[in-house]
């Protein structure tokens, strides 16, 4: 396709998303609200302009456009910031990663994680939240109000992910999470600086927290690879540029094992296009 | 310039955040995944991430020689309480929510009592003079949740009155002005007292509202904040801004120079630094980062390269190192996770003020708190040194004492 056309293409795909975009509700969703000022919309990197640093981790797991509005009942207020992702992973990256301890409300016509103060949701390509901070806090049933009446108008798409991927043998419910990059990873370990694992911005791996029939605890993160040579050539630049607090222990044919700046060890093993990584069991333990 | 060991955080940032849709056509690619089975996806020959990663990127030269080459001062960091962080809990400081002014008040005075062990006013005489013009360094970011209290702000200026500098003496200022405002910082609110914005950001050209930029942007071509900051005075790191209007709107240049602002370099001549205990990924964004990336304009090229060693070497330069004389932490309500934007599913309430002359002491002491709370709550958290590298850097420098067994954390 030549790249006019590949534009022209793409044009048209995201006219049609934006023609498709769910609308943001009207004060009626409940009694007496008013809107307070006006829709305030933020697309791609613009987003740094409302969330400032907030703005890496939706950029890089794919960030299309956020749209905010908020609204007034007497000294209740209720804001909608709605973020429209690439694509229904994306939408659940973000939420996994923002979830916290899932605390879903029952009223909250979508999955979600929720607090009086605050509603996170994920329905298709959306990643919603609803803030209650006004000086009166709103009642949650309008809160929840505002929420479903934004999300029927989200389509209920759905995707499979590398989740699938992680054994259910010993998982620690609640932690699993998407990363599609550095920022995803950042609070879980350091392998290395830059794209380390390889994912170019494009390709979703899974984590978990895992716990061993013996107590104990360590983390496995699984990345498919678009193929074999991808996952090989992931694996030996991970290897070439690990982080100068691990320290590689073994090298086998599939992999390596190493061990963190707390002695703790972990593996790295390749199986056909997937790479398994594990890493945090405390020294003196098998091998992960 | 040599290569230094230190180097915090991983810029962690392969794909450069304003490069990221540019380069890889996000938006395209997403357009292609939706509906689809994000594994098959990832099979298809157009997704297949670079053959060869990029190699480690070196770090950027920055001009920290500059500021080392500049004679210290008898109020040059780590200030007279070198590794002294005072810690202050009252639990009735934000009863359901609200804040207690008194409660707040009389925590304050503790805090400051407690790190000289003099009284109020002999503890004024260890960090400012009367006729001192005192600037008050907020941080209004997340307004309603985690910006600094305006209660703390009142404390802190009533401390500063009662010891004799005038109101007129005292400025209330962040990088930016509207983000004042939106925190409530105003003229009605703080009568007397200046409140001033480095610089200005249209808001409604920023996000796309308007393609008339004649309110930030001169006809020739130039920010109308660029008089604010001093050419003089600079941080230069070997990184270039994005060229785009849109990035001048909010960083007022995007050269290779971080001007310090003029406030700082010729009006102000002591001040106090007033974050905000929250989170920013999986470090902190407190004491150092408060004043590392907002003394300065054209930050965000900085970020993804240098990240963390910024809460460093701009502080390593005399309008700050010579001039911020005291640390106030405000703990009252705090995030673990979710930052540096507010996010209320984390935050919460602590009832907490941390009080240091030496900032990287304080963000040291901060910085394991924060991790300990993350534990406890369940989120994950990445302990690897090089999360805290910059503070042992800040150390080296002989702008901080972080090391743990020289630290005096006191909790009063």
């Amino acid at each position: 396709m030549s790249k006019l056309s590949a534009s022209a293409a793409l044009v048209l795909a995201l006219a049609g998303t934006l023609a498709a975009q769910p609308q943001v509700p009207g004060p009626a969703f409940a009694p007496g609200w008013a809107a307070s000022g006006t829709l305030r919309t933020f697309v791609g990197q613009d987003l740094f302009n409302q969330i400032d640093g907030g703005a890496e981790i939706f950029l890089e797991f794919g960030f299309t456009a956020l749209r905010i509005q908020a609204y007034a009942r007497d000294k209740a207020e209720l804001t909608l910031s709605a973020y429209e992702m690439e694509s229904a992973a994306s939408a659940l990256g973000i939420y996994l990663m923002r979830m916290g301890r899932e605390t879903p409300f029952a009223e909250v016509a979508a999955r979600n994680s929720s607090e009086d103060v605050q509603l996170t949701i994920v329905k298709g390509r959306f990643f919603i939240q609803v803030d209650n901070l006004g000086e009166t806090p709103a009642p949650r049933a309008d809160a929840a109000a505002l929420a479903n009446a934004f999300l029927a108008g989200v389509a209920d798409e759905t995707e499979k992910t590398p989740l699938d991927l992680l054994p259910a043998g010993g998982k620690v419910a609640g932690s699993e999470r998407l990363i599609r990059g550095p920022y995803g990873l950042q609070p879980y370990f350091t392998f290395g600086e830059g794209d380390i694992l390889s994912l170019g911005g494009k390709i979703f791996g899974a984590l978990s927290a895992y716990q061993t029939p013996d107590g104990l605890s360590f983390t496995r993160l699984i990345i498919p690879y678009p193929g074999p040579e991808a996952a090989a050539a992931a694996r030996a630049h991970l290897q070439a540029n690990l982080d100068p607090y691990l320290k590689v222990t073994a090298t086998r044919a599939d992999g390596f094992d190493f061990v963190d700046y707390e002695a703790k060890k972990g593996s790295v093993a390749l199986a056909g296009a997937v790479l398994e990584i594990r890493f945090g069991l405390p020294g003196g333990g098998r091998r992960p | 310039m040599r290569e230094r060991r230190y180097r915090s955080m991983p810029p962690d940032d392969a794909v450069g955040r304003r490069d990221f849709l540019k380069a890889g056509g996000a938006i395209g690619a997403g357009l292609v995944l939706a509906g689809r089975s994000l594994l098959a996806a990832q099979q298809t020959e157009g997704q297949q991430p670079p053959a060869k990663p990029p190699a480690r990127p070196p770090r950027p030269k920055t001009n920290i020689e500059d500021a080392l080459k500049v004679s210290r001062t008898k109020w040059s960091l780590p200030g007279p309480f070198p590794g002294r962080v005072v810690e202050v809990h009252d639990p009735a400081a934000m009863p359901d929510g609200k804040v207690d002014a008194a409660v707040v008040k009389a925590m304050v005075e503790r805090g400051i009592r407690g790190l000289t062990g003099k009284s109020l006013k002999k503890s004024f005489g260890l960090f400012l003079t009367k006729t001192d013009v005192v600037g008050l360094k907020v941080n209004p970011v997340g307004p309603g949740l985690i910006s600094t209290r305006l209660e703390l702000v009142d404390a802190v200026i009533d401390w500063l009155v009662s010891c004799g500098l005038p109101r007129r003496n005292i400025v209330i200022w962040d990088r930016f002005d509207y983000m004042l405002t939106d925190a409530g910082f105003t003229a009605e609110r703080y009568p007397g007292i200046a409140i001033e914005g480095l610089q200005t950001m249209d808001e409604a050209a920023a996000e796309g509202k308007t393609q008339d930029n004649s309110k930030w942007l001169k006809p020739d071509g130039t920010h109308v904040s660029v008089p604010n900051f001093d050419q003089e005075v600079f941080y230069w790191a070997d990184v270039e801004g994005p060229k785009d209007l849109p990035y001048l709107n909010q960083h007022v240049f995007n050269g290779k120079h971080s001007y310090f602002g003029r406030l700082l370099t010729k009006k102000l001549t002591k001040f106090i630094n007033l974050p905000v205990f929250k989170n920013s990924g999986n470090a902190i964004s407190m004491a150092t980062k408060n004043i590392g990336y907002g003394a300065v304009c054209n930050t965000n090229r900085l970020h993804a390269p240098l990240f963390l060693d910024v809460c460093v070497e701009v502080p390593a330069f005399w309008p700050v190192r010579d001039k911020m004389v005291l640390n106030i932490t405000d703990g009252l309500r705090s995030q673990y996770d979710g930052g540096p934007d507010k996010n209320a599913k984390f935050a919460y309430i602590d009832n907490r003020l941390f009080f240091a002359s030496d900032p990287f002491a304080l963000d040291m002491v901060c910085h394991n708190r924060i991790v300990a709370k993350r534990k406890e709550m369940g989120v994950a958290v990445n302990e690897n040194p090089r999360f805290t590298d910059y503070l042992r850097y800040a150390e080296k420098l002989g702008l901080g004492v972080v090391d743990p067994a020289k630290i005096a954390h006191v909790k009063a």
